[in-house]
């Protein structure tokens, strides 16, 4: 688990300068903040890791450590007393590798330290010797560092998930339901991107070509947490292709991003259902000749419903409803669980962040504003193929969000002292 | 043949938004028409799908906007409008796609069913060949078949057995035995129909599938040839039909899709709808290995009649339960041939 995270903060920073030093090399193209008064920054390793709040979160993990160490029990125990020592012996494995990674920290400044004096004493001999094994020694800190930062960073238990990606149509009419359709395209080509799946569950199409409301299965590594603050309002600003006077429309469109349960961690009752079909009228069966089989499931405790008319086969329709459904069900209990800790984020997940105006594409300008962290790109055309702008814009959003993590992390065990 | 000549003018588009205007006129009535589609006009697939869906609605055709869907995305290669590119929707049609969306979609101006005009359709994960008047599936049957997989593969999960045998009476398309061939791998069936091209749409349905080796298909009628029957199939771990169970005072109220086009004899149950019913059940007591289940999808009025009729005349059977469809009404009845002990 450790080295998966170091592994991806390592991607998530080396893509991302990857990225930039080749699209610089292609086009002219910088980065804007749009408002200097919300300027997010992404810390870079030594800022973070000289927070004070961070020296006193470390000390304090390793006096957990060290205290729970000697408290542990290999004496038989009374069953409550043994119950406690499991949980302490499980407390303890987790936070070994964050212990062990600050000693060896430690061990290798020291190591520095004493290259450094090595220097001092100005030997020619040993010079050249020293100056390598400095450079040798910060190159591992540095690393070390990285890696103390990532086993920080909380992991969310459904960054595993796989997800359903839902597109809805908002205000601009056609304009609007043709911007939709470009928005899931580009998220269909994000996905081949990746490798992943992508299954298309619904769709439903407007006159002009254009997508009213459409959904999608996405399955494969890390999906979830890369497309998870994909959610929220999107706004186009340009010449909509139904506009005859060439004036500049504004449209939106909603992108859900809900995370997909597997089936043991997320159980519905049949009963709490309520299964909708075409054939209701009517005695049914042998009676009726008809080529509608949708099916619209509705859960009556909570109202949620879901459809699917994709299919010609109605039981296929009704297992992808049902598919919808418990992705809906899920990521609303998982907002629950976590609305507490995402209250304050300027990146949130769940409904909270679904009617919020999260970003907008600017044709005429050339340009995509992110908006909760005020970062811009340009080429629209080139950001809705759903490749590398896109991949870009995640990465920052992903770094963005671990380091409001992890800064909430260090907050609460600031106070907690 | 007679001919139903109908023409069609299309106006020019209206800021990007195509009008049409169509002239209809019925030179005679007939089951099938030939269509001339318009020889000086270019028309993309969206248009057709509106175009055709405005005259099907004008011409008190059920389900305009589906049937017109259903067919110019078939033309195209594809089961719906949703997979056919949004490039190729807005793609002028092929003079020869033309040709065959006009051709589909005047017999689907016949009240014929968009299955037979499409010659297809799908039944759970299966695609079938349809053909007139053979019975097309019905979406309760996926949920007969769902209830007989359960129960077969609890089966498979206790006793690991690789012999399991059924018989299908009234396999129509083939849709029930080949869905439940598809699914269990060893099993084999042995299905029937009074219909000999019933017989041979289901043969051909069973090579495209690659389940041939697994069926056996015969020509029998469950009234009349039952000792054919007897004498032909062996015990059976299991009977599956979706009869005719339509009362045959109903029969004058069906749509005309159903009433023209599909064969009667695979809808009339007779009097009570339950004719053919109660000579399954008769075979049932036969050919069913002990605690051996008949499965069967029946009129909602049905699961307390037969329950009693059960009772009264079958002694060998037990009824065991009545299950509903996706409407909530009572469509599907399981009983069990008793065992010694029972």
């Amino acid at each position: 688990m450790a080295s998966s995270r170091l592994q991806l903060l390592n991607v998530t920073l080396s893509r991302t300068v990857r990225v930039i030093h080749s699209t610089l090399a292609q086009t002219q193209r910088a980065f804007h903040t749009s408002q200097p008064v919300t300027l997010t920054k992404i810390l870079s390793v030594d800022e973070i890791f000289n927070k004070k709040s961070l020296q006193a979160h470390l000390r304090k993990k390793e006096l957990e450590y060290n205290s729970w160490l000697e408290s542990i029990s290999s004496e038989p125990l009374r069953e409550d007393e043994e119950d406690l020592n499991m949980k302490k012996k499980t407390d303890l494995s987790a936070l070994r590798p964050l212990v062990q990674k600050i000693r060896e920290l430690q061990e290798k400044q020291k190591e520095l330290e004493d290259t450094q004096d090595l220097l001092k004493d100005n030997e020619p001999e040993l010079q050249e010797l020293a100056e390598s094994e400095e450079d040798e020694c910060l190159k591992v800190i540095q690393d070390l560092k990285q890696k103390i930062i990532s086993l920080l960073i909380p992991e969310e238990e459904s960054d595993m998930s796989d997800l359903v990606l839902e597109v809805t149509a908002g205000v601009g009419g056609q304009e609007a339901m043709l911007f939709t359709a470009e928005i899931f395209d580009m998220y269909q080509n994000f996905a081949a991107f990746h490798g992943w799946g992508f299954d298309i569950l619904e769709v439903m199409s407007s006159e002009l070509g254009g997508v009213r409301h459409a959904a999608a299965s996405i399955s494969g590594p890390l999906s979830y947490k890369k497309l998870k603050f994909e959610a929220g309002v999107h706004r186009v600003q340009r010449v909509p292709k139904t506009e005859s006077k060439g004036r500049i429309h504004t449209s939106t469109m909603t992108v859900a991003i809900l995370p997909q349960p597997t089936e043991i961690s997320f159980t519905i009752n049949p009963k709490d259902l309520r299964i909708e079909t075409k054939r209701a009228s009517g005695a049914g069966g042998q009676h009726v000749n008809t080529t509608d089989s949708a099916v619209r499931i509705v859960h009556l405790p909570t109202g949620t419903v879901s459809e699917c008319q994709q299919e010609r086969s109605q039981i296929k329709n009704k297992e992808t409803a049902m598919t919808l459904l418990r992705a809906k069900l899920y990521s609303a209990r998982l907002e629950e669980e976590t609305s507490k800790r995402y209250q304050a984020r300027k990146l949130q997940i769940g409904t909270k962040g679904r009617s919020e105006k999260i970003r907008t594409y600017n044709f005429s300008q050339d340009r995509i504003t992110d908006h909760r962290i005020g970062k811009t790109i340009h080429d629209v055309r080139g950001f809705l193929q759903g490749e590398e702008l896109l991949e870009e814009m995640i990465v920052f959003l992903q770094q963005f969000s671990e380091q409001e993590s992890l800064l909430d992390l260090l907050r609460d065990s600031d106070q907690d002292q | 043949m007679m001919f139903k000549t109908i023409w069609f003018r299309l106006m020019h588009r209206y800021s990007g938004v195509s009008k049409q205007r169509s002239v209809v006129r019925l030179s005679s009535s007939a089951a099938e028409g030939a269509v001339a589609p318009p020889a000086d006009c270019s028309v993309t697939a969206e248009q057709a799908v509106r175009l055709w869906a405005r005259h099907f609605t004008l011409h008190g055709i059920s389900e305009p906007l589906l049937s017109s869907q259903y067919i110019i995305s078939h033309v195209l290669g594809e089961k719906t409008l949703e997979r056919v590119s949004r490039k190729r929707l807005r793609d002028t049609l092929t003079d020869r796609e033309i040709e065959r969306v006009w051709k589909l979609c005047s017999k689907r101006l016949t009240r014929m069913p968009v299955q037979y005009v499409i010659e297809e359709w799908d039944f759970r994960d299966l695609t079938l060949k349809m053909k007139r008047p053979v019975f097309i599936p019905r979406p309760e049957t996926e949920e007969l078949v769902s209830l007989v997989l359960e129960d077969l593969q609890l089966i498979q999960g206790e006793s690991h057995r690789t012999d399991l045998r059924g018989l299908e009476v009234g396999c129509g398309s083939g849709a029930i035995s080949l869905s439940l061939l598809r699914s269990i791998p060893q099993l084999r069936v042995f299905a029937l129909d009074q219909s000999q091209t019933a017989v041979c749409l289901t043969t051909e349905n069973a090579n495209r599938l690659g389940l041939q080796d697994r069926l056996d298909v015969h020509h029998l009628d469950v009234i009349k040839d039952a000792d054919a029957i007897l004498s032909k199939c062996d015990l059976v771990d299991f009977i599956v039909s979706n009869p005719p169970y339509l009362l045959s005072q109903d029969m004058k109220t069906l749509q005309t899709e159903i009433f023209r086009f599909e064969d009667h004899a695979a809808l009339d149950g007779g009097l009570d709808g339950l004719s053919v019913i109660r000579s399954i059940l008769g075979l049932g007591s036969k050919l069913l290995k002990k605690r051996g289940r008949i499965y069967l999808e029946v009129a909602p009025c049905h699961p307390p009649v037969i329950q009693q009729l059960i009772e009264d005349m079958m002694p060998g059977l037990l009824y065991l339960e009545t299950h509903c469809d996706l409407t909530n009404r009572p469509r599907f009845c399981i009983l069990q041939k008793k065992g010694e002990n029972d």
